[in-house]
């Protein structure tokens, strides 16, 4: 519908935000540790998206990474280990107008609440999903976590991991209904912002693996890919993200990838060699679950007693 | 000269007959010979008659779809012949029922029928009873009659307000729940609403002894914000509430408000005047709605806002607010646009009112006031007037073409600005009884009443908001028909015939001085075909009179010449005719000249070409063609020129880790993206500058070269310095 004089008339009124309208308290992150750098990608989206404060949530599971709500300074559920998912599912349902992210870590989302992550890829609901990626349980003080490479020493694993590392890019990507996979690195900042954006953006689930460094624990998990950009592989499509000089310059390893093309983005999630970074897979066409439940009907304080009092009539004796 | 071609040319000179060969057509029951096969329209099965109707995807649908669709489901397996051949028989029934003036619902109109039909048939019964079962969808049937236009549009129009409604409804139903919680959560926030009575109350009615209501009260105020809400915010907040109940445009649930306002009328001036009188409400319903929208998301600010909504629609209303509110129907007939009552409906159109009109004609050749034959074409001059303002969308048809047009009519009621809808009914007084059908058919195929709809949200040029689709044969003067018959040998003969604005006037009973038959024993070659005199620019020799094919009551054919002022109404009605068309693209002028020019300039360029090749030594026409240019290199970001000696950081790089701010917070700091840059060199030593290039794990501090020449340790830095260069 064409927009009223009067709504221009508003949004020309409407408030400009500066990153530190986003910020709250100081990160008690270790220095060098990588969840910063996500953080000022994703306040540096709140600012440029102009998202209202009241009408952010971002909700997390327990580890390092899950502390991220705290610093933001928008309504934000620090909940329990592995139930980031079942939380931000809830809150969107009841609240649809609500923008929604998640943080999770490779512990809270692989491990204790693999489940809620599979099932939350099959809903599709419009929530915007960082997993930081850092290989281990940081929180806890370095234990092994299901994403760790096969060989890591750490508390529980004195003589290294017996198992190959789990690859959460191919999990999501063979879940029913996965609408959008992307994976990021934390040392890229350029990339992770647009990726972040990218997500954003996106209707439907988001789901953005940020390769993340943990110097406290694992002070050199990456390094091999630092120091060699050809083994960072950049993504870019007509359809996707474009790549702008400055990357371009840097990261020569670019790869033209539709990302439609979902046996293709499987096989580039496999990748082991080489980092991808970008869009793996993106569908705008799934269905959002919160959308297909809609039932149009007003929540007035009637219709809610009324169901709860037709539920707790089930119950009189 | 012949003297048969003598009397001939009198009578197309004069209109008069001086011989006794000449005969009136009075009481001849002549038709135009194209007439022939549509004697009994309810023979045939054809658009009409249509439903209106009640509820379903399309408003209207006609008789003949709706039995197509229950054949679709009933008229299946073996006896699918049967039900089909027995249910079509009934739609004839409907059909001529209806035709004889009949009004009723489709299922009415169906119930009364089948019985009568199925009397003493049994299997006749059962078919139509198994088709019954499935009519599903259900209303008015109308014919094509002198109230079809009022009722179609009437009811298009209705159902396009109807789904106004609901979403209106939705949205304030929305807007006062949300409006309303606000107050509730007001009062549950106040003193009263944390008295011990209140708490108590909202309990229930159960046993509550034991409870302390009071304690708990005492509990709640302390705990609770001290903050009061603003006592102009619940002004303001009822004041809206207010508002959004008591309006009067879409009806409501609500028992104490007020019958809401008409939108349909009949007259212009009662329309224009309702919505002046309305308007002040209009504004304040609008205004708000757009504050409550705001109220409810909670951005209201009464700085920026106030002022905002305190000047809001001192300019009226705009498109996407008006867009809210119903539309305006106004319905009249032509014979009632008087001088005052056109020019309400000139303003109407002139100011970009939401108000549509349907104009209804009975009659496209009315005699001029003057006395000499010049078709008033009122009508037509409507609908050109109001192409003229440029804003108004435009419909003009005969009502026969209605159920044709119904997409670019719901275009026009859906239309933000002002609508007219010029439609010819067909049912003229004077048309010797034929069926208004036949006479809108014929208005629309000999070019008297074209159809065509001028859309301004389609676009901004012709091409874009000018359609003629749907006249026959558009690209044609007058579209060719092909009539086939017997001659006097029994020989079957297949002739194209034209139908001009002549063979609609000989319809007409008013018209008939302007017509003399010719006996049969005096047909000669001198009796032309009507569009052989049309074809001359003018009068021409007299060797010859154009001469119209007709049909008598018993099918027969007959010849029937024509005086001179028709031939001149029927080139005046073409030459308007071909305005349309180039209005609509068609034989455009300015684009057939273009072509021609260009076409004389590349045939010209062709003949210097063939001449200069003809030659021997010719330089060669066009030269080689020019080297595929390079592929058009990525566009490479400046890069700021930076002296070695400098300190820097490639800040785009930083992943804010906030490693060298922890490290010395002067020297570094982040910038507004939260992204590292030096902030002052001398804040701190060479050595640290180098230290924290080392620790910086994505390498993007350089140090550059040391700024005091009496640092201690110069040497070891600057060659560790050397690595981030
Ligand atoms: C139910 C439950 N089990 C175990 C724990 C202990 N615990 C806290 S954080 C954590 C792992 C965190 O790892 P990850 O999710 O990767 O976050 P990181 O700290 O690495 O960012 C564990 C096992 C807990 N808090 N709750
Ligand atoms: S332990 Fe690792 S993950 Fe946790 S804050 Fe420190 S560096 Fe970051
Ligand atoms: S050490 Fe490097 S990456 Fe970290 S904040 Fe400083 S410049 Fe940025
Ligand atoms: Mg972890």
């Amino acid at each position: 519908m064409k927009s009223s004089a009067t709504d221009c008339l508003l949004d020309l009124y409407d408030e400009q935000h500066e990153l530190e309208d986003y910020q709250s308290g100081v990160p008690r992150w270790c220095t060098g540790c990588g969840d910063n750098a996500i953080l000022t990608a994703v306040q540096r989206l709140c600012r440029d998206e102009a998202l209202r404060p009241e009408k952010t949530v971002f909700v997390s599971g327990i580890g390092c990474s899950s502390r991220f709500p705290h610093y933001m300074k928008t309504y934000g559920f620090h909940g329990i280990h592995g139930r980031a998912f079942p939380v931000a599912e809830g809150v969107k349902m009841a609240r649809p107008d609500l923008t929604v992210f998640v943080n999770t870590g490779d512990g809270d989302c692989c491990s204790i609440g693999a489940a809620h992550w599979i099932h939350a890829i099959r809903y599709n609901m419009n929530l915007t999903v960082f997993l930081h990626d850092n290989r281990i349980y940081g929180l806890t003080k370095k234990q092994a976590s299901p994403t760790s490479p096969i060989g890591t020493k750490s508390n529980t694993t004195p003589r290294g991991s017996y198992l190959d590392a789990l690859n959460p890019l191919s999990v999501t990507l063979g879940v029913a209904n996965a609408s959008f996979v992307a994976q990021a690195v934390d040392w890229i900042p350029e990339s992770l912002f647009e990726i972040v954006k990218a997500a954003y953006h996106h209707k439907g689930m988001s789901f953005v693996r940020v390769l993340q460094r943990c110097p406290e624990w694992l002070p050199n998990s990456f390094e091999p890919w630092m120091q060699d950009p050809d083994r960072i592989q950049l993504l870019h499509h007509e359809n996707s993200l474009q790549l702008s000089a400055g990357l371009s310059k840097v990261y020569k390893n670019q790869l033209q990838h539709d990302p439609l093309d979902m046996n293709r983005a499987r096989e580039i999630a496999s990748s082991e060699d080489v980092i991808p970074v970008g869009i793996l897979y993106q569908n705008r066409d799934i269905p959002r679950y919160e959308e297909t439940r809609q039932t149009g009907v007003l929540r007035t304080t009637e219709t809610i007693r009324k169901g709860f009092d037709a539920e707790l009539d089930k119950y009189t004796v | 000269m012949d003297a048969d071609l003598q009397a001939h040319i009198a009578f197309y000179l004069t209109g008069k007959r001086h011989s006794p060969n000449l005969l009136a057509i009075d009481g001849l029951k002549l038709q135009p010979a194209l007439f022939a096969g549509y004697r009994d329209l309810t023979r045939l099965r054809y658009d009409f008659p249509l439903v209106l109707v009640k509820e379903g995807p399309a408003a209207v649908e006609p008789l003949s779809g709706l039995i197509d669709a229950i054949l679709d489901k009933v008229a299946r397996g073996d006896d699918g012949e049967r039900i089909r051949k027995h249910v079509l028989r009934l739609e004839q029934e409907i059909r001529t029922r209806v035709a004889k003036g009949t009004s009723g619902t489709f299922s009415t109109l169906w119930d009364a029928a089948a019985p009568a039909l199925a009397k003493d048939n049994k299997l006749m019964a059962e078919s139509l009873s198994r088709a019954r079962a499935n009519l599903k969808v259900d209303g008015d049937v109308i014919d094509c009659d002198a109230s079809l236009p009022y009722h179609l549009l009437g009811h298009a129009w209705a159902i396009t307000q109807t789904q106004r409604a609901k979403k209106f409804a939705k949205d304030i139903n929305r807007l006062v729940q949300k409006l309303s919680d606000i107050i509730k959560a007001d009062f549950v926030n106040s003193d009263a609403g944390k008295s011990a009575e209140n708490l108590r109350a909202s309990f229930g009615n159960g046993p509550m002894d034991s409870f302390d209501f009071a304690a708990m009260s005492r509990i709640l105020v302390k705990a609770s914000a001290k903050k009061k809400p603003a006592k102009s915010r619940q002004k303001r907040v009822q004041n809206l509430l207010a508002v959004l109940q008591s309006q009067r445009f879409f009806p409501t649930s609500s028992a104490t408000a007020e019958a809401p306002y008409s939108f349909a009328f009949d007259s212009c001036n009662d329309a224009l005047k309702a919505y002046r009188e309305r308007l002040p409400k209009a504004i304040e319903l609008a205004r708000a709605i757009a504050m409550a929208e705001l109220e409810v998301r909670g951005e209201y600010s009464e700085v920026k806002h106030d002022a905002l909504f305190e000047s809001f629609g001192q300019n009226g209303l705009d498109e996407a607010e008006l867009a809210l509110l119903p539309d305006y129907l106004v319905r009249i007939n032509a014979t009632s646009l008087s001088g005052a009552e056109q020019s309400k409906l000139n303003e109407i159109l002139a100011i970009d009112l939401p108000i549509k009109v349907v104009v209804q004609t009975d009659d496209v050749i009315e005699e001029s006031p003057v006395g000499h034959l010049a078709f008033a074409l009122r009508s037509r001059q409507l609908a050109s007037m109001a192409m003229g303002i440029n804003d108004v969308f435009v419909l003009q048809s005969p009502a026969a073409s209605l159920y044709q047009l119904r997409e670019q009519i719901q275009r026009g009621l859906d239309y933000t600005g002002p609508a007219l809808f010029s439609v010819f009914s067909g049912a003229t007084k004077t048309s010797g009884g034929l069926p208004p059908y036949l006479i809108g058919a014929a208005a629309l195929e000999s070019r008297v009443f074209p159809a065509f709809t001028f859309d301004p949200s389609a676009g901004r040029d012709w091409a874009s908001r000018f359609c003629l689709a749907t006249n026959p044969q558009a690209e044609e003067d007058w579209p060719l028909r092909e009539f086939a018959y017997e001659d006097e040998k029994n020989q079957a003969v297949a002739q194209q015939l034209p139908f001009t604005l002549i063979d609609f006037v000989a319809c007409d009973t008013r018209y008939s001085k302007h017509f003399s038959l010719i006996p049969r024993t005096h047909w000669n070659d001198t009796l032309v075909p009507v569009e052989t005199a049309l074809a001359q620019p003018g009068r021409g020799s007299l060797d010859s009179v154009p001469c119209l094919t007709m049909v008598d009551g018993e099918d027969r054919l007959q010849k029937v010449i024509v005086d001179e002022k028709l031939i001149r109404e029927a080139r005046r009605c073409r030459s308007m005719w071909n305005s349309l068309q180039e209005l609509g693209g068609i034989h455009n002028s300015h684009a057939e000249k273009l072509l021609a020019s260009e076409r004389l300039r590349w045939e010209e360029k062709l003949a210097a070409a063939s001449a200069s090749a003809a030659k021997p030594a010719a330089e060669p026409v066009a030269s080689v063609a020019a080297p595929v240019a390079a592929a058009e290199a990525a566009p490479v970001e400046p890069e700021a020129e930076r002296s070695p000696d400098e300190a820097y950081i490639e800040t785009a790089r930083c992943s804010t880790c906030n490693e060298c701010v922890q490290f010395n917070n002067k020297m570094f700091a982040y910038d507004g993206n939260q992204q590292a840059y030096i902030a002052d060199v001398n804040a701190g030593t060479y050595a640290q500058l180098v230290e924290a290039a080392e620790n910086c794990q994505v390498s993007i501090i350089h140090p550059g070269k040391p700024r005091n020449p009496n640092e201690p340790g110069l040497e070891e830095l600057i060659k560790r310095a050397e690595l981030f260069a």
